[in-house]
Formats: structure tokens, C-alpha cells, sequence
């Protein structure tokens, strides 16, 4: 019973004096395997066999789709027709912000690109309105969230391929949990606009929203190659991902005649080193967790769980929380690979859906993004707005509450996230 | 000779960039075929997912090299440089001892696959060849840590978080009609 000592004191040891996640996960795997005297042989061969996958390439794909989109300025005229769609109700210019992380979110798997790719609009536009510098950035780093609930959606791609699910199930499982993630943030920034005067944009002139959308057609039609390609079987989702490069790179050269070599370039040299970061992960993490499930850590943590109480609810509070704790330290990726081998089986013995779960589990990987101490929207938030963390993380109080409130709203009632996909036969 | 050195501290982002294109076209050429022509080439989801194997391991190591591995830095940060400089060396002593021992490792296993062959399915290569990546990656990863830790203690090189983009041009304080071009670096 040595072993998940060895492990996990070696795992905490190695994040304390900083050494990367991927070491602190590998080296305490070899730990184990040097300390009972096994030959590591087998960690050579996960290496190869958890990389290579052909569900994973989604993962590099929509990573270079989503940079490729900046470049290529789709991302822009997304953004700016929901800025033109501000009504003139108090908080109206928020509310467009949620409304572009939406869309963005449709087409982009990942948080931080969507903060960055809304807030570079957005933040000003709004700080021009009278908005507060920092609840402007609090605003955006928590709507940046969505678009990792909205599908298409990276950490699902990778809850996905640990869990062996259908990653086409979790796309479509997303679109309520979004849409209601969305609402409660709306409603919370209309309280606090209310109450602070905050309003409207600019009042746009009335052919301004048909200009936005002639302009933004290819945009638009963007999340409907990619989404109507995956949920109508056409794609899987890596192919989807790869179609939408392609896709990109059409319109960026060719119809908005925006994309640069250099632009490109650098899109491929950032898929480069964030792919290769995060999916060296996938090699020591499964290797972590085969160690785990090795040593029944699972079984044992659902014993103790049903020890302290039979409620389901109970324990879903109990998850949520550990699960938004881990997120506010831990790369949200990682997270995912780490939590769910340990996790999953325990909430499937319980009798929950394996895609009710990841799909909470991708929800509080969200509300990770905007709290602190790492929080990868609110870093970008900052650098936008120039405001400190912690001012933007007091403002992002009222929205993270509102979103552990939705939280727990889904895992109570699975029927919210189990009920679209069921409803076209998945 | 300069240029040519130059030129090598970014050697696995060239390769992985080139990688990264082979396998995207051959996936795109994949879903063309199978969509319009209801045709596919027996080899080419194989051979673009090893690409995608050496890809990854390669950027690992670039990735190093911009000291862009993910760590809990939030105890770290409230450190004089110094220590945490001290602290983190320690932390990397124990990643290169980590990569030396699967170097070896694997050249172990790649030795003993060169006797007991294994093929791959469709392409029929020796999975001996293509396990190279291993020794290879994990090799060039520990000179990049080193490299990192020379450039950061000895010539005083401060590596920025690149997950706190440092954004080329202020929005905040340009007018809203050039704030259309704005600098493009994407995230994830």
C-alpha cells in the first residue's frame, strides 16, 4: 500500500518547488516503478500509445483553426456583429459581450482565445460607454469561459479521449449547458449595469446590423461548417477541425485577403509549442493514472465518499468543490487528465453518466479560467484593461457565483445535458 | 557558422512545423477523397498519425525551449527572484533526470525491437524506427532546460509567463478606428 504514498507525495513535492506538471506526473510514475524494483518498460510504450490517437489531432487542429481565424479576421466580424446587436437596455453593450463569446465560442474550442479575441473589441468599447475598467475585464474573462462549454471544445476533445467517449455526444451535449451558463451571466450583468448605470453602446444606425452581417457572412457560416459538419455525421471531429483550416485559409486569402504569411507563420508556430505542452501531458498522465487505478485509489475514494454519505447530491457538492479548487491552481487540460481516471469510475459507480460527468467537470474547468491565483482569462483580461488580477477578480465574484449556481443546477438534473443528445439519437 | 547556430535554436520548430502541415493536408486530402469520391488511401490516417506523434514530441521540446511548460507558480511568484530561480533549478535537475532515464529506457526498447520486429499495419515500418522519436525528444529537452537555465542564471535572460500575453500594441489608448488591427497572437 506504499505506492499511492510514493506517488502522491512525489506528485506534490515536485509542484511545490515548480517543476512542470508533466514532470511532477511522470517522475512520480517512475518513482513508483524504480521503488518496487519494476522495469519501466511500459512507460515507453504509453508514450507512444496515449499520443497516438487519431481523436487527439483535433486538438492541434482547432487550436491552428482558431489562430488561423484571428489572423484571417473572421474572429473580428463575429465579434462585431454582436457588438452592433447591443439594444439600448441597461447593460446592452455587456450583454453584446457575452452574446460575441457565444458565437465565438461556436467556433473556437478555447477560453483564453476566446477572451482575447472578444476583449480586444469589447473592453475598450465598453470602458468608452463608462464601464468600469475592471468589471469590463471581469465581464469578459468569465464570458471567455463559454467557449470551452459551447462546442467545438478542446478540454471536451480531451475528456473525450481519456474517458473513451464520443466526443460528437459531449458537442452536443454542451449546447444547453452554454446556452444556460450564457443566460445566468446575462442576467447578472444586467443586476450590476442596473444598479451601476451602466448602458448601451453606441446607438448604431439602422442598416448597421444587415452591414455587419453581409460583411461577416463567411464568418458566420464558420461554426455552421463546422458544427453542421460534425452533428450531421459528414465529419468526425478531428476532421471538422482540419476541414475548418482549410476553410480559413479560403476565406482569409481569398475573400477577406487579410491573412498574412506572417500571420500564418506564427499560427503554425504557436500550435507548435501549445500542442506540444499540453499533449506531452497525455503521456505521463495516463501513466499516472494506470498507477492509480492499479492500486484501486478509485474504489477507495468511492467507499470513503459513501462512508460520509449516501446522498448523490451531497456528493456532487462535494465534487464540484474539489473540482473548483483544483481548477484554480491547475492548467485546466491537465486537469482534466488527472481527475478524470480517478473521478470518472467513482461518479459511474454511483450511477451517473459518464457524459453528465464530463460535462460538469468541463463546466468547472470554466469557472476555472476566472479565478484566481491562475486564472488563463483573467491574465488576459488584465493586459487588455491594464487593471490588476485581484481588482478583476473581486469584480468576477457575482459571475462565478452565478456560474457554480448553474453548475449545480446541471449535476442535479442530468436530463439538462443528457437531453439534447438523446433527443437526435446520439 | 552564427547564422547556422541561430538558426538551430528553433530546429524542432521547423520540423514540427512541417509535420504539422503534412499531417493536416493528409487528413484534408482524407475527408476530399472519402466525401466527393467515396475513396481513401489505405495509409494516410497511419502516416499522419505518426507525424502527429513526432509533432508532439518535438514540441515538447520547443516548448522547453520557451520555458513554456505549465508549473504551479502561484507560491513561486511571491519569492524573491533569487530563490525562486534556486528553486525552480531543482525543480529542472529533477526533469533532466527524468528525460536521461527515459532516454535510456527507450533506446533499451528500441533495441530489442530492432530484433523482435514489429511492423505497423498499412505502411508496414518498423515501429523500431519510428520509436527513435523517443531518445531523440527527450534528449533535445534536456539541452533545452539546460539552455533555458544558462540563458535565465548566467546571462540574466527573463522568460516572460507566455500565458500573460505580453500585447504588442496598447488598445486601451488608440482610437477605436485603428483598434481593428490588433496584434494577432493567438492563444489556446
Amino acid at each position: 500500500m506504499t505506492a499511492p504514498f510514493i506517488l502522491f507525495g512525489m506528485f506534490f513535492f515536485l509542484l511545490v518547488i515548480g517543476a512542470p506538471i508533466v514532470v511532477a506526473l511522470g517522475a512520480s510514475a517512475l518513482t513508483v516503478y524504480m521503488a518496487a524494483g519494476d522495469d519501466f518498460v511500459s512507460l515507453v510504450q504509453t508514450a507512444w500509445n496515449a499520443v497516438d490517437s487519431f481523436p487527439i489531432m483535433a486538438l492541434p487542429a482547432f487550436i491552428l483553426s482558431g489562430a488561423l481565424m484571428q489572423s484571417a479576421g473572421i474572429s473580428r466580424r463575429l465579434v462585431h456583429i454582436a457588438e452592433v446587436m447591443a439594444g439600448p437596455m441597461a447593460g446592452g453593450l455587456g450583454f453584446s459581450a457575452i452574446l460575441a463569446s457565444m458565437f465565438f465560442g461556436a467556433i473556437s474550442g478555447s477560453g483564453p482565445a476566446t477572451t482575447a479575441a472578444v476583449g480586444m473589441l469589447m473592453i475598450p468599447a465598453m470602458v468608452d460607454r463608462g464601464y468600469g475598467r475592471s468589471y469590463s475585464a471581469a465581464l469578459t474573462a468569465s464570458s471567455g469561459g463559454l467557449g470551452v462549454v459551447i462546442p467545438p471544445s478542446i478540454p471536451m476533445v480531451i475528456y473525450g479521449v481519456t474517458a473513451s467517449e464520443s466526443i460528437t455526444k459531449l458537442f452536443m451535449a454542451g449546447i444547453l449547458p452554454g446556452i444556460m451558463l450564457a443566460g445566468g451571466l446575462m442576467i447578472t450583468n444586467y443586476v450590476i449595469s442596473k444598479k451601476k448605470g451602466y448602458v448601451s453602446g453606441n446607438i448604431h444606425p439602422p442598416g448597421a446590423l444587415r452591414k455587419a452581417c453581409k460583411d461577416g457572412i463567411w464568418a458566420i457560416l464558420a461554426p455552421v461548417v463546422i458544427l453542421g459538419g460534425i452533428y450531421s455525421g459528414l465529419f468526425t471531429p478531428t476532421e471538422a477541425a482540419v476541414v475548418s483550416v482549410f476553410y480559413t485559409l479560403f476565406i482569409g486569402v481569398f475573400v477577406h485577403k487579410e491573412l498574412s504569411l506572417d500571420g500564418f507563420k506564427e499560427s503554425l508556430n504557436s500550435t507548435t509549442w501549445l500542442t506540444g505542452r499540453v499533449l506531452i501531458i497525455m503521456f505521463t498522465a495516463t501513466a499516472f493514472g494506470r498507477i492509480l487505478v492499479e492500486n484501486d485509489i478509485p474504489g477507495m475514494i468511492a467507499q470513503s465518499l459513501l462512508n460520509m454519505t449516501d446522498s448523490l447530491a451531497l456528493i456532487w457538492i462535494v465534487v464540484i468543490a474539489f473540482l473548483i479548487f483544483v481548477g484554480m491552481f491547475l492548467e485546466t487540460l491537465a486537469t482534466i487528465m488527472i481527475v478524470t481516471p480517478v473521478l470518472l469510475p467513482v461518479m459511474v459507480s454511483l450511477g451517473v453518466d459518464p457524459i453528465h460527468f464530463g460535462i460538469v467537470l468541463v463546466c468547472c474547468c470554466e469557472i476555472g479560467f476566472s479565478t484566481p491565483p491562475l486564472g488563463e482569462n483573467m491574465f488576459i483580461g488584465s493586459s487588455i484593461a491594464k487593471v490588476s488580477i485581484e481588482e478583476i477578480s473581486a469584480k468576477a465574484m457575482p459571475f462565478v457565483l452565478v456560474e457554480i449556481l448553474v453548475v449545480v443546477l446541471l449535476a442535479f438534473f442530468p436530463e439538462l445535458v443528457l437531453w439534447l443528445p438523446e433527443f437526435f439519437g446520439y | 557558422m552564427f547564422k547556422l547556430i541561430k538558426q538551430m535554436d528553433k530546429l524542432e520548430n521547423y520540423i514540427c512545423q512541417l509535420l504539422l502541415c503534412l499531417f493536416v493536408v493528409l487528413l484534408f486530402m482524407q475527408v476530399i477523397l472519402r466525401v466527393f469520391f467515396n475513396y481513401g488511401i489505405p495509409w494516410s490516417e497511419e502516416l499522419s498519425r505518426f507525424a502527429f506523434v513526432w509533432f508532439v514530441f518535438l514540441g515538447a521540446s520547443y516548448a522547453a525551449r520557451l520555458s513554456a511548460h505549465n508549473r504551479v507558480t502561484f507560491h513561486l511568484r511571491m519569492m524573491p527572484d533569487k530563490m525562486r530561480n534556486g528553486v525552480e533549478l531543482l525543480g529542472d535537475i529533477f526533469w533532466i533526470a527524468f528525460n536521461t532515464l527515459m532516454t535510456l529506457k527507450s533506446i533499451e526498447v528500441i533495441d530489442s525491437m530492432m530484433e523482435f520486429t514489429y511492423f505497423s499495419p498499412a505502411l508496414d515500418w518498423s515501429m523500431a524506427y519510428l520509436y527513435m522519436i523517443f531518445p531523440v525528444s527527450f534528449t533535445l529537452t534536456s539541452l533545452r532546460i539546460i539552455q533555458v537555465n544558462y540563458m535565465k542564471l548566467v546571462c540574466g535572460v527573463k522568460f516572460d509567463d507566455v500565458d500573460e500575453p505580453d500585447l504588442e500594441q496598447d488598445v486601451m489608448s488608440s482610437p477605436a478606428s485603428k483598434r481593428e488591427q490588433h496584434g494577432n497572437r493567438p492563444l489556446a
